[in-house]
């Protein structure tokens, strides 16, 4: 059976301006990622990472070419049509975690019910369960800087996978961990994925990238390579 | 979403605590102020509006005379209103009112009462305007000559619990009233007040007795105040006209009387002619309660978009999690509403406190009642327009940022933006310079007008009205002449600082045919102009010779006016008085100095001098005041005695720009101390985004000084900038506001260098506090740090 493909670029293009110099991050760069993928990116530093990643979440927009999610040309959508398919399809996993530093921990994770519109005893509910997932329950109450950086990014996968996102994006998730606790950071992500979740990560790490189905290596915004691990 | 929104917003609050500090405080004294003023302005707008018929009530007033003599008469020929209603059907009712110089002393039993304002009028007094008999007979509230209708205070004051009706007010032991009705107290926004009305027909009674005219016919009288109630949809300029064409008809010469209706809403703050009678003011009130508030506002704006750029992170990850723009710029708006609200209840406060100040200062009788819906008008527009103003900005900036370079403290808060802080700073100090010009322009003028030469000496003098005691005025005088504080008395029949009345039926030699001429008359004693050390620039003055009765003299101004060359020996009429000007007086104030000095004329009259003022010293001034009081209590009996020094009585001509000027002060004040507040903000967030700097050029070998300087030098710049534009803008302003005055003060530079002095010296203090802190502090801390 053919596997649905969740994401399709073809020919992206992006460039970074200033005054006297054009930098080109994403040079006519084409992949595709299947749902229940678990793909690493990886590349050295200037390389077009982030930047694509960034598409991909759809932070950023494309200076040219396609990018067609779940079958759907995304690549030209407005800021609001992009916000709106983000907070429903996609999750984000940050180096430095970015957790909202006067929230408290429960609180966090439960932004983006908030803004998807979840009524307060579901939120409640849902956010207990992930909390619970993640083993961090005992911290609910807590604000981030109270928190130990693998908890904090404990806190910031369970706020990336309580909407129940079908493709989550991390960048770096272990960058800021210790190898311990970075390890549990890759355990909870491909729990994640076996449960259904496509995942696409960017990471320095080989060893973390040996948790992925599939590496795609970048060099000057190209694919250089392609590994399949088994 | 809400409450995430309230949580989030009051997190913020307690962890910036100096910024929340210095935001809750601006907005603070800002709304506090504001509001303020805008009761005050509320109150002045709300001025006899409270009558069902407002709208359709007008007090009648004409124009008199021609060239410079044309001045309006603020009452008509008084069968004017009768004749109105009677002939014209747009009038539905007319009322006549006039003031009280027959009493002043009343009594009920063995209470005794002296200040009593009583005035006459008709009995459609009570059914024209909102003022109804509460108790009593509404359709016939005078049921005789001889009945008064009595405000609530003065019942309780006369009568205490008892039933007011029907009790006897004897008025100078020899007239009788009876209490027929009662009216409420008069809102303290009505123009017309008093505490006793008494019926018109006693009035015309008293003055008519022993006249062949009866008032109806009288028309050369012009003392009744005379209010219309027309039709709605009435033309005032048709209805102009055939006032006229009445007033003609009876007097055929007043070809200049021009009829002028003036809105009883407008009565208040116009004149007639609906030129300012203090109109203006509350233009000028209503501009600084909106600089004020706009000043509060900036500050708002300028510190939360400068330190947005420090929440970037928080907005970025809201965006990634799903926050669409109306989210953020909602959650920012309520976050903005929770500071307001917080500034409101800390307004509400400081308003408490300082009402009575305010009141003291402004004059009013203004009373904080929350209950009052009135109040909240002005709250909500205040508060409402603050919160759009200060909220709307930095929520749409916030709600813009791009997720990723936030995320990555990319967002530099964006060359334009500090363009656009810039010129708010520069805004907010250019309406403070602007404020602290005016206060030193209006204290400047009024101490021009208190030490300027009059031509006449007032110090130490005082006087009053010596009813009775006038018939004894020599015995009087030789008396107080023998009393150690006593220097020189003298006497005229009005007050030398300001003599009311006018007379515009005069004739002299050379006067061209249909010249009209207005002069103020004043009768005086032979001794008045050596009293006052006046100059007599021509001929002599009086002697006391019984041929004196036809003696005049007149001021510059008159000859002048009526272009009179060698005017010794010319003839001259006043009214009945016929006779020759013996003497020219040089020109002296006996009005405000807003007015030019007008023509005047001394006339001698002994039987009309009946207000008596004694020179005195400083130190001696008690003794001389008993002295006289001896003497007025001799003659006069139970009637209160009251003086007053020229001097209190010349500072009350000018109390309305006394008090413009103090407030002008306070918010003055106030505006520099909400503009500091801001900027102490704004160094202090420029002291914390360039810590780094600050580090890295201490180890370099920087002083302090020289930081202070670097983090100074920027914000300097601005209020130069302020500075100068200010000038312009507060000297095109101050220069229309002494046009006010024909005796006025030159703006010197020394004005602006003084305001822009004083504004940049409290820029620079400002400042120093946190350049200072952050100058000293260890580099490597800031270093570290980042």
């Amino acid at each position: 059976m053919q596997e649905a493909k969740m994401i399709k670029i073809t020919d992206l293009e992006k460039f970074y301006r200033t005054e006297e110099v054009e930098t080109i991050a994403l040079n006519k760069l084409s992949i595709e990622v299947k749902k229940g993928e678990f793909v690493a990116i990886m590349g050295p530093s200037g390389c077009g990472k982030s930047t694509l990643l960034n598409i991909l979440g759809m932070l950023d927009d494309p200076d040219d070419g396609s990018y067609m999610f779940n079958g759907v040309e995304v690549a030209h959508y407005t800021e609001r049509k992009r916000a709106d398919l983000r907070k429903h399809n996609i999750g984000f996993v940050f180096q430095s975690f970015n957790l909202i530093d006067e929230l408290t921990v429960f609180e966090n994770v439960e932004l983006p019910l908030i803004y998807t519109g979840v009524p307060s005893a579901e939120r409640v509910k849902r956010v207990e369960e992930v909390l619970d997932k993640m083993q961090i329950m005992h911290r609910r109450n807590h604000y981030p800087q109270q928190l130990s950086g693998g908890q904090q990014q404990r806190v910031a996968i369970a706020r990336a996978v309580v909407n129940k996102p079908k493709l989550i994006l991390a960048d770096e998730p272990t960058g800021n961990l210790d190898s311990s606790n970075g390890n549990d950071v890759m355990e909870l992500l491909t729990d994640l994925n076996e449960q259904g979740t496509t995942i696409i990560m960017v990471t320095h790490s080989e060893h973390d990238a040996r948790y992925s189905h599939r590496i795609i290596r970048l060099l000057d915004g190209q694919t250089v390579m392609e590994n399949i691990m088994i | 979403m809400l409450r995430n929104y309230l949580k989030t917003a009051w997190r913020n609050l307690l962890k910036n605590k100096f910024y929340s500090l210095i935001n809750i405080a601006g907005l603070t004294a800002g709304l506090a102020i504001g509001i303020l003023i805008l009761l005050w302005v509320q109150d002045e707008l709300s001025f006899d509006s409270f009558h069902k018929q407002t709208k359709n009530i007008y007090r009648l007033e004409l124009w008199g005379g021609t060239g410079a003599s044309k001045q309006i008469w603020q009452s008509p020929v008084a069968p004017m209103g009768v004749l109105a209603k009677q002939q014209l059907p747009e009038v539905k009712d007319e009322v006549r009112l006039t003031g009280n110089y027959f009493f002043s002393l009343y009594k009920y039993q063995d209470k005794v009462f002296g200040n009593e304002k009583a005035i006459f009028a008709d009995p459609s007094f009570f059914s024209v305007f909102d003022f109804p008999i509460i108790e009593g007979n509404a359709s016939n509230p005078f049921a005789s000559d001889n009945s008064v209708v009595i405000t609530r205070k003065t019942a309780k004051k006369y009568f205490g619990d008892q039933n007011p009706l029907s009790k006897v007010i004897v008025a100078d032991g020899n007239a009788n009233f009876t209490v027929s009705g009662v009216i409420n107290d008069f809102p303290a926004n009505s123009s017309i007040n008093c505490d006793m009305i008494m019926p018109m027909s006693f009035h015309i009674k008293k003055m008519y007795a022993d006249n062949k005219v009866d008032l109806n016919s009288d028309f050369n009288n012009y003392s009744y105040d005379t209010y219309l109630l027309l039709k709605p949809g009435t033309s005032l300029k048709s209805l102009s006209a055939k006032l006229f064409k009445i007033h003609i008809g009876h007097k055929s010469d007043d070809t200049d009387a021009d009829y002028l209706l003036l809105p009883l809403s407008k009565m208040h703050l116009y004149n007639a002619d609906l030129t300012d009678k203090g109109i203006e003011t509350v233009r000028i009130f209503i501009v600084i309660a909106l600089l004020i508030l706009v000043i509060a506002c900036i500050n708002y704006v300028n510190l939360s978009t400068a330190r947005s750029m420090l929440r970037s992170k928080e907005i970025s990850m809201r965006k990634i999690v799903g926050a669409a723009k109306a989210h953020l710029f909602m959650q920012f708006i309520v976050e903005t509403a929770l500071l307001f609200s917080i500034a409101t209840i800390l307004a509400f406060g400081l308003i408490y406190v300082l009402m009575p100040l305010f009141n003291q200062v402004s004059g009013k009788q203004l009373i904080f009642d929350l209950t009052d819906y009135h109040i909240w008008t002005v709250i909500f527009i205040t508060i409402t327009g603050t919160l759009a103003a200060s909220s709307i900005y930095p929520a749409l900036l916030l709600s813009s940022f791009e997720p990723l370079k936030a995320l990555k403290g990319k967002i530099s808060a964006g060359i334009g933006d500090i363009m656009f802080r810039k010129i708010l700073v520069v805004t907010q100090f250019m309406f403070s310079v602007v404020l602290i010009i005016g206060t030193i322009v209006i204290t400047g003028q009024l101490n021009y007008i208190r030490s300027k030469e009059l031509g006449y000496d007032k110090s130490n003098v005082f006087s009053f009205w010596m009813r009775d005691m006038a018939k004894h005025y020599d015995a009087v005088k030789a008396e107080l002449l023998k009393q150690p504080g006593v220097l020189d008395v003298t006497r005229s029949n009005q007050n030398i600082v300001r003599i009311g009345g006018i007379s515009g039926d005069n004739d002299w030699d050379g006067k061209a045919p249909g010249q009209t001429f207005i002069v103020h008359p004043i009768a005086v004693d032979k001794d008045f102009i050596s009293f006052f050390k006046m100059n007599l620039v021509k001929g002599a003055g009086f002697t006391g010779a019984i041929t004196d009765t036809t003696h005049l003299i007149l001021n510059e101004a008159a000859i002048k006016e009526i272009g009179m060359k060698n005017p010794i020996g010319k003839r001259f009429r006043m009214w009945k008085f016929k006779g020759t000007i013996i003497g020219v007086i040089k020109d002296f104030h006996f009005a405000s100095m807003k007015e030019k000095i007008a023509p005047a004329v001394f006339y001698y009259y002994p039987q009309y001098l009946n207000t008596i003022y004694i020179k005195t010293t400083g130190q001696d001034a008690p003794k001389a005041i008993r002295a006289a009081q001896d003497q007025f209590k001799q003659y006069n009996g139970e009637y209160p005695f009251g003086y007053a020094f020229l001097d209190e009585i010349f500072n009350s001509l000018y109390q309305g720009e006394q008090r413009e000027g103090t407030l002008f002060t306070y918010f003055a004040t106030i505006a520099i101390f909400i503009c500091s507040l801001g900027l102490l903000g704004l160094a202090a967030f420029t002291a914390q985004v360039r810590t780094r700097e600050i580090g890295v050029r201490k180890v370099l070998g920087a002083s302090v000084s020289g930081i202070v300087g670097l983090l100074a030098k920027d914000f300097i710049k601005l209020v130069l900038i302020a500075i100068l534009i200010a000038v312009p803008v507060a000297w095109f302003s101050m220069n229309k506001w002494l046009q006010a005055f024909a005796y006025r003060i030159n703006i010197s530079w020394w004005v602006f260098l003084l305001a822009g002095s004083i504004a940049i010296l409290i820029a620079f203090i400002t400042i120093s506090f946190q350049s200072v802190k952050a100058a000293l502090s260890n580099p490597v801390n800031s270093l570290r740090s980042e």
